[in-house]
């Protein structure tokens, strides 16, 4: 039995090998996409752009858009003349933020009784700049305005003979990656979903292939058996995933920096598990489909599924708690959890074993069913 | 060139797309379920931050500072942990995002002057999160301390009136923001449909009966273009019904403005799909190109959830992305109400960028029929 299972794999090399282009992009391209995500994700938002409608033009004034241009994640680059062409600037998305002085603006910080005010308009088109260039515009005012008040207030505080510093000193420490980098968060979840993509991709256009191209009948006559057949159709996908896993890692650990806190041989036998979860899915696809384009687009559709539920783009957390629960049986959104908690947090199976457990069950499921499939439409 | 011959293979790619349910689904249906799936994820705006609480001081005044905290429900506490070990688990197991650690002799401190420290230890893993998070904390922190400040010198401590509004997405709800950008990112599949299959007739042979075929090289490109374009387009339609009627999303420009550029989005994917598919012998290869040079960028890059990146090489990028110009294009029609004029920078671009590739593509082509 080995010995066909191994000539098949043999035979499914050397048609992968023949094109080599194909091999090429799958062992490169990758890598290339790696390193676009990081440096696209890199660095923090930053140099949001900001316009100003000064009305006041005092120092003061000044100070205040100083402070705001000051400001790592925002970039006063406009001084429209008149709140016509603000809102033009807000139109054609010139600006993220606005900011209106109003005139008066030094005459009302100098009177302790009156209250300054200013006007901010924000272009929430795009929601996660918008609430960035909001909270920041806040703060820095915030920070402006207690300024001032303890300008003000050093002198009352002084004649009563109390301290004038902040009653309350909130001191901030970060588990696990002390510089906010984001490459963090977003590095390990894009290996992932690599060594995901590529591993459904082989696997799902397998069988389809075949069948498209008319071999399927060629193959049905050679002494094989269906288990045969499966396995020796799994082994390629799987060797091809984890070389990618592995090449993905070196990338990510000693090009970008990302930690390895955990255990190297937990993270590759969960990969593994992983791998092997994910061509079950590959087959079922394989199955399904008549032919090539059908199962790629499948893929895709999955892929897409898969991508919301996973945590890839919006933690689990955060989303709302029915499609919590349809997340669990998601192979990937496991997966995600293993890698970066072996990786950042250097976690153990103690506390990894449930989204083994899940991934183990599901990929069980759902190869038993393929292989089931299988068997049907082969005969 | 012949319009009959270009109608005819037109036709034979219908046959193509109809003749398979399975097919036919993928490439009109398919945009509109996905657009569903995933607006889902952004349809509740749920930004919880978790909260452990270790308190040490447990005074009148640490319980009024962590209600202060609370209040407004965006920070929520799970759980109080009394050893420091406890913090370590909590972490692992992402119980808490953020651990608040209160001395004792918190109140003493606090209420003559200070300062008393309190310490946070926030979870940095999701970057992104863990600063937000600390901007609410430290937000919620100072107003509490200024509360403080008034009730010791009885003076109302001189703050800014600051008055901000949203425009286009009045309540920042991040469907009204995510639904019109998702649009680029799922239309990219009639191209992918198209991409694929081309090479599938490389694949199986079916080519070489088409180069004994009286037709040319452009009528072969332009007939597919037509097939693929009408059923992309299709695809368009039923993918605005879902937006507008399901997602309710408000559309404040014009139908046919939207059908327009739609149709000039579509010309400059599928031209970028036809350039893919001249170099690539067969269809898992064009998938594999497809899926990571275009599609998963797309999703980070072109401006989807984050803004366009500030690096040069990142924005050269984007602005390589047929999605990033369409991305814009789409917010501006649906929430700013803009017609083809106010958006004719990104329309212009996507016009060349496919007019280019069109031009690409049949030159590589004719070289190959030839």
């Amino acid at each position: 039995m080995f010995l066909r299972i191994w000539n098949l794999v043999l035979k499914e090399f050397i048609q992968f090998l023949r094109d080599w282009l194909m091999t090429a992009f799958i062992l490169t391209l990758p890598v290339l996409q790696l390193v676009l995500l990081a440096q696209a994700t890199g660095s923090r938002i930053s140099a949001l752009r900001v316009a100003v409608l000064d009305m006041d033009r005092s120092s003061a004034s000044r100070q205040l858009f100083t402070a705001l241009d000051a400001r790592r994640e925002l970039d006063v680059c406009h001084f429209p003349a008149t709140l016509a062409e603000t809102h033009r600037l807000l139109d054609q998305g010139e600006a993220t933020l606005a900011v209106i002085i109003p005139a008066g603006l030094a005459a009302d910080m100098g009177d302790v009784a009156r209250t300054p005010r200013v006007q901010i308009i924000v272009d929430g088109s795009n929601r996660a700049p918008a609430l960035h260039a909001l909270s920041a515009a806040r703060e820095t005012i915030a920070g402006f305005a207690a300024d001032r008040a303890a300008e003000l207030l050093a002198g009352q505080a002084a004649a009563h003979g109390l301290a004038t510093g902040s009653p309350i000193d909130l001191r901030t420490t970060v588990r696990f990656n002390p510089a906010f980098n984001v490459k963090f968060f977003t590095i390990p979840a894009q290996v992932g979903f690599i060594v995901y993509q590529v591993t459904l991709v082989v696997a799902s256009v397998g069988l389809a292939r075949e069948r498209e191209l008319g071999t399927l009948e060629q193959l049905m006559v050679i002494p094989l058996r269906r288990i045969e057949l499966v396995i020796g159709k799994a082994i390629p996908a799987l060797v091809i995933g984890m070389l990618n896993f592995l090449s993905m890692l070196a990338v990510a650990v000693f090009a970008f920096g990302v930690p390895m806190r955990g255990s190297l041989l937990l993270l590759c036998t969960l990969t593994l598990l992983f791998v092997v979860a994910e061509i079950g899915y590959g087959m079922f696809i394989s199955g399904v489909a008549r032919t090539q384009q059908q199962a790629i687009l499948l893929v895709f559709v999955l892929a897409m599924v898969d991508m919301t539920f996973s945590g890839y783009l919006v933690r689990v957390k955060h989303l709302p708690v029915a499609l919590q629960a349809v997340a669990r049986v998601v192979p990937f959104r496991h997966y995600l959890a293993i890698i970066r908690g072996v990786m950042l947090k250097g976690a153990g199976l103690d506390v990894l074993w449930t989204h083994a457990a899940a991934m183990l069950v599901m990929g069980l499921l759902v190869t038993a069913v393929a292989v089931r499939n299988m068997s049907r439409s082969l005969d | 060139m012949s319009v009959r011959r270009l109608l005819t293979v037109a036709r034979k790619e219908f046959r193509h797309i109809a003749r398979d349910a399975r097919t036919f689904f993928l490439v009109t249906v398919a945009p509109a379920f996905l657009l569903v799936t995933f607006s889902h994820v952004f349809a509740f705006d749920v930004d919880r931050v978790n909260i452990a609480v270790r308190d040490l001081d447990r005074t009148p005044l640490s319980r009024a500072f962590l209600a202060s905290l609370t209040a407004d429900g965006d920070l929520t506490v799970v759980t109080y942990v009394q050893r420091e070990e406890d913090v370590e688990f909590l972490f692992n197991r992402d119980i808490a995002d953020l651990v608040l650690v209160i001395p004792h002799g918190f109140a003493d401190l606090a209420l003559r002057g200070g300062p008393a420290k309190v310490q946070c230890v926030v979870d940095g893993a999701d970057a992104i999160t863990a600063s937000q998070s600390v901007g609410l904390l430290e937000s919620r922190a100072d107003a509490f301390a200024a509360g403080l400040r008034v009730g010791r010198l009885g003076t109302p401590v001189g703050g800014f009136n600051v008055s901000s509004r949203a425009w286009y997405n009045e309540t920042l709800k991040s469907l009204v923001s995510m639904v019109p950008g998702m649009l680029a990112v799922i239309l990219c599949m009639p191209a992918l449909a198209l991409a694929l299959a081309l090479a599938r007739e490389k694949e199986t042979g079916s080519f070489e009966t088409l180069v004994v075929t009286p037709v040319r090289g452009t009528e072969y490109l332009f007939g597919k273009l037509l097939a693929y374009g009408v059923s992309g387009m299709a695809s368009v339609v039923l993918a605005w019904l879902v937006a507008t009627l399901w997602f309710r999303v408000p559309f404040r420009g014009s139908f046919l403005a939207f059908l327009l550029l739609a149709a000039v989005y579509m010309v400059a994917s599928m031209g970028v799909s036809l350039v893919v598919a001249s170099f690539v012998r067969n269809q898992q290869t064009a998938m594999f190109l497809i899926l990571t040079v275009f599609f998963v960028p797309s999703f980070f890059v072109a401006g989807l959830i984050l803004p366009v990146a500030d690096e040069p090489i990142a924005r050269a990028i984007a602005y390589g992305l047929p999605a990033t110009h369409f991305i814009t294009i789409s917010r501006g029609v649906f929430l700013k109400g803009l017609g083809p004029g106010a958006l004719w920078k990104p329309a212009c671009i996507l016009l060349g960028m496919g007019v280019l590739c069109q031009a690409i593509s049949l030159v590589l082509f004719e070289k190959k029929l030839a």
